[in-house]
């Protein structure tokens, strides 16, 4: 019998020890981690709608199943755009961006923050040109086109199913804005809003 | 006792050659295909799993004596976690872009094979030095083989080395793709056993037996 209590005490010194390595370790980086990620979203946001002094986040929504966020972006006490944080169901991952709306619904650019798709093919969704091409663009613009396109999306070559999966995760934003505004104008929202 | 015979040296030329994890031992095969799609990710998994296992290796040397052989293999994964854990959680905070792609696998560390082997083979037999250097070779011979896998694919699959691009298109795509993987380890593992016969004189076999030579 007091094999298993060496065993026992053996394992619970060990658990204890990696246990307080492990909490004193995580209260150091913890706080740096937080820091560095915030500001990185900040970063993101104000990348998307240039020359805006406030960005804050107006709303917690769920979009296609997962959480999103809606952001208002404003100058001098006008709305002059909105970003929706949503995610869109990729080839073999999910993939995580923010999207840049004006107020009468065109992009204004989008940002892919993060993804798992395959590497040489679908992870050119983060590519300039392929997230330039949704800059300007209105609903009924947003459909995926296999060859050269100027009006519409251009698909990655080999790689369709995730240039669909971004182009749906833009539109779902757009919706998802669309419905948030229809359920609570923003104050002075009626610029163009149809 | 068997440190003795060890010149340190040698052990660490043990881990990059002759007992290369990748291309000798063949274990940990799996990170060696997941994620060596580019020069720049097989590094940095090659160094995670450097400080992982030196760290390992040396806290397992330690702690050799107090720990109960019945229970040895629990307290190895405890230890190698623990260290895993604290990678995980410094490169989240100071080494953000690289975790952004890495960081999935880095929690993988902690069931690579070729660390608990490491620690149940050797450090668990060995006093500390002997075992840090042992798990440093070992550290660096996983590291050259992932970047070298790494080197092949990015080149031969997205014409860059390291980020920069070379040829300026993809030659064969296939190659970053997992299937490429294994065409990108077993083509360096035969050039490894083949310089080893022909210039070391050795039998091209890997070290456990069996034929590893593809």
């Amino acid at each position: 019998m007091s094999d298993i209590l060496k065993v026992t005490i053996n394992l619970t010194v060990i658990c204890a020890l990696a246990g307080i390595i492990l909490s004193a370790t995580w209260a150091m980086t913890e706080p740096v981690k937080v820091a560095k990620e915030a500001a990185e979203r900040e970063q993101a946001l104000k990348a998307l709608i240039p020359g805006t002094d406030n960005i804050k986040p107006v709303k917690d929504v769920v979009i296609a199943g997962k959480e999103g966020v809606i952001y208002e972006a404003s100058s001098d006490g006008n709305v002059v755009g909105y970003i929706v944080a949503d995610t869109a169901k990729g080839y073999s991952s999910f993939i995580k961006m923010l999207v840049a709306v004006s107020p009468d619904y065109n992009v204004m650019g989008i940002d892919i923050l993060g993804h798992g798709e395959t590497p040489g093919l679908g992870d050119q969704v983060e590519a300039g040109w392929f997230k330039e091409q949704f800059k300007g663009k209105g609903m009924d613009n947003l459909v995926v086109v296999k060859g050269e396109t100027k009006t519409d999306i251009q698909a990655i070559s080999g790689a369709t199913i995730s240039s669909r999966a971004v182009t749906k995760g833009v539109k779902d934003a757009v919706d998802a804005l669309k419905v948030y505004r229809e359920q609570a104008p923003a104050p002075g929202g009626a610029d163009g809003g149809k | 006792m068997a440190e003795n015979k060890h010149s340190l040296l040698k052990l660490i030329t043990n881990g990059i050659f002759s007992e290369n994890p990748v291309f000798k031992l063949a274990l940990s095969l799996c990170p060696a295909v997941a994620v060596t799609t580019s020069v720049k990710n097989g590094f940095l998994m090659g160094v995670a799993v450097l400080f992982v296992m030196t760290m390992v290796n040396i806290t397992v040397s330690i702690f050799r004596k107090l720990i109960n052989p019945k229970v040895r293999i629990p307290a190895y994964i405890l230890i190698i976690a623990t260290y895993v854990s604290i990678t995980d959680m410094v490169m989240a905070a100071y080494a953000r872009s690289a975790y952004k792609e890495m960081g999935l696998y880095i929690q993988l560390i902690v069931v690579f094979a070729i660390i608990i082997s490491r620690a149940e083979l050797f450090a668990s037999k060995n006093r500390v030095v002997p075992s840090a250097v042992d798990g440093f070779g070992m550290g660096l011979g996983f590291l050259g083989a992932l970047v070298l896998v790494g080197a092949v694919r990015e080149f031969a699959g997205k014409g860059s080395l390291a980020g920069i691009s070379i040829i300026g298109a993809n030659p064969i795509l296939m190659m970053v793709l997992p299937a490429g993987g294994f065409f990108a380890i077993g083509l360096l593992m035969g050039l490894f056993n083949w310089i080893e016969v022909k210039y070391f004189g050795g039998t091209g076999g890997s070290p456990g037996g069996g034929h590893g030579g593809h």
